[in-house]
């Protein structure tokens, strides 16, 4: 299909988890909807999760940000109400949105908890003009769902995803390439999809403030000073994307994280929550069928620092003692003895697991194999924590940690999956 | 003795309660349930039982992904005739007293 004739929908809840707890509690008899207060999702500042993971539009002139400390959000905004996070009900609530934008069209990309890109492509001999299908599927989303989205439309998935973000709630925006100099190149270009922190200030430096700027700017200078991202970032700033919509996207990695209730002061400790780790890491290498090729941790101390450590392995697994024991081993080369806050799992360069080279020194695969396979299926029968290790037991640790996902394309899914 | 019509039209008079309730429903064949008696916890600690009279409505809507039916029953309550709405959570097959 040729780009000329693409049309891609880009779907972003507005405030998702503020919008979805609102939603669920107005539908139980709340009387007070969360969305016309200065109101946040946080986590239980007790077990030291005390971040704002999402606001309410109200609060925008407290200037809270996302990511930060309740502490400093209940400064900015004394009268802030703070709700507890409910993970299953974000997973009920996207997967309601995808399964009422798949009536719409057959090719969907889920991009994130709260984002979906939809190809309504030669759609309109059904739905009719783009922009009035969007305006139909953002109200009937408000009207059945009981929360409010920005749909951008445009010729390809950056620009929608530009669009969909221009002015919030409950809005439909364009963003046709004939558009772009009028509507996105006037925008700072930390505003644009790739460019992080870190790129900002190199941009900053050289006198790039807009994403106009950056586009006006020599291809190959930024290619040669950026490398292939500059020449990425570059072509992002012109518009020019033309990836498909994805609908079954290959898993890269997965991993999980989790800052503990109490600093971990010693390698016991840290061990047991590395365990805890790979549980649920193993596990949902297990439930996709995937083996391990290369195993990292990622620790996190009192003061904030952060450090990383990672292992191809000699036979990609997805055993949990395995796997254990490799990042026992990684942990006891990184670890300099200080005090721990968080700490991190993550198996990437994933194979398939119905073919692997056995070998004569890492004992019996099969009957690692055959346990995990039986402790699978209770927990698949009989919930998480009907099997445990005895290790965890009055550990103040839960035996299976991470429950929000840090994933590459699936950013906060799958292990709700 | 007096009869007091909560007319559904006049769904101001109707308190939001979302009170859970102990039920005993009638489900069809096809999987439809209709609520036919229950059980409510007063404020002072008591309990009622309320035969379900009459089934006026039924109104399905999933708000926030959550499948939920709302039933418009009418009973004899305390002597008086009241019009009151019901729900029931299929995710969790809990019933509420929504409205009344």
């Amino acid at each position: 299909m040729g780009t000329k004739n693409r049309i891609i929908f880009h779907i972003d809840v507005n405030s998702a988890y503020l919008s979805w707890e609102a939603a669920y509690r107005l539908q139980h008899g709340a009387t007070l909807d969360l969305r016309t207060i200065p109101s946040a999702v946080g986590g239980d500042a007790t077990t030291r999760h005390g971040i704002i993971l999402a606001k309410s539009i109200p609060t925008k002139p407290y200037k809270i940000q996302t990511g930060e400390s309740l502490y400093s959000a209940r400064l900015k905004c004394p009268n802030l109400t703070v709700v507890p996070p409910r993970y299953h009900l974000y997973m009920q609530c996207s997967k309601a949105l995808v399964s009422l934008l798949e009536e719409f069209s057959p090719s969907i990309q889920r991009f994130s908890i709260d984002e979906v890109f939809l190809d309504y492509s030669n759609m309109d001999i059904h739905w009719g003009d783009p922009i009035d299908a969007a305006h139909r599927i953002k109200d009937r989303i408000k009207e059945e769902l009981g929360f409010t989205v920005n749909i951008g439309v445009s010729s390809n998935k950056l620009l929608a995803k530009m669009a969909s973000d221009f002015e919030k709630p409950d809005r439909v925006h364009t963003l046709f390439p004939h558009e772009i100099q009028g509507k996105m190149w006037p925008l700072p270009v930390e505003e644009l999809f790739m460019v992080g922190r870190a790129t900002t200030s190199k941009l900053h430096k050289k006198g790039i403030f807009t994403i106009g700027q950056l586009a006006i700017s020599d291809p190959e200078l930024l290619t040669q000073w950026l490398k292939s991202h500059g020449r990425l970032i570059w072509q992002l700033a012109n518009g020019l994307e033309d990836s498909p919509i994805r609908e079954d996207y290959p898993v890269k990695g997965l991993g999980n994280s989790a800052t503990l209730p109490f600093d971990a002061e010693d390698r016991e400790t840290s061990h047991r929550a590395l365990l805890s780790l790979t549980e649920t890491v193993a596990m949902r290498l297990r439930d996709i069928r995937k083996f391990a090729g290369v195993l990292s941790i990622s620790i996190k101390d009192r003061d904030f620092q952060s450090y990383s450590h990672q292992r191809k392995l000699e036979v990609p697994t997805h055993s949990t003692n395995i796997l254990y024991g490799i990042a026992c081993e990684l942990f006891d080369e990184l670890w300099q003895g200080q005090p721990l806050r968080h700490l991190g799992v993550r198996a990437s360069q994933l194979h398939r697991d119905d073919l692997y080279q056995l070998s004569f020194f890492k004992g019996d695969i099969e009957r690692q194999k055959a346990l995990d396979t039986a402790v699978d299926k209770i927990r698949a029968q009989y919930g998480c924590d009907s099997v445990m290790r005895s290790s965890f037991l009055y550990s103040g640790l839960s035996p299976m940690m991470g429950g929000v996902i840090q994933e590459e394309e699936y950013p906060m899914m799958s292990s709700l999956l | 003795m007096k009869v007091y019509y909560y007319n559904r039209n006049y769904g101001d008079f109707m308190k939001v309660l979302m009170k859970p309730i102990e039920m005993i429903a009638w489900f069809t064949q096809d999987g439809l349930p209709t609520p036919v008696r229950f059980r409510m916890e007063q404020p002072n600690g008591s309990y009622i039982v309320i035969k379900v009279a009459r089934t006026i409505a039924r109104q399905e809507e999933k708000l926030a992904g959550n499948p939920m039916i709302t039933f418009t029953c009418q009973s004899i309550v305390h002597g008086m005739e009241r019009l009151y709405e019901i729900r029931y959570e299929l995710k969790t097959c809990k019933w509420y007293v929504y409205k009344i």
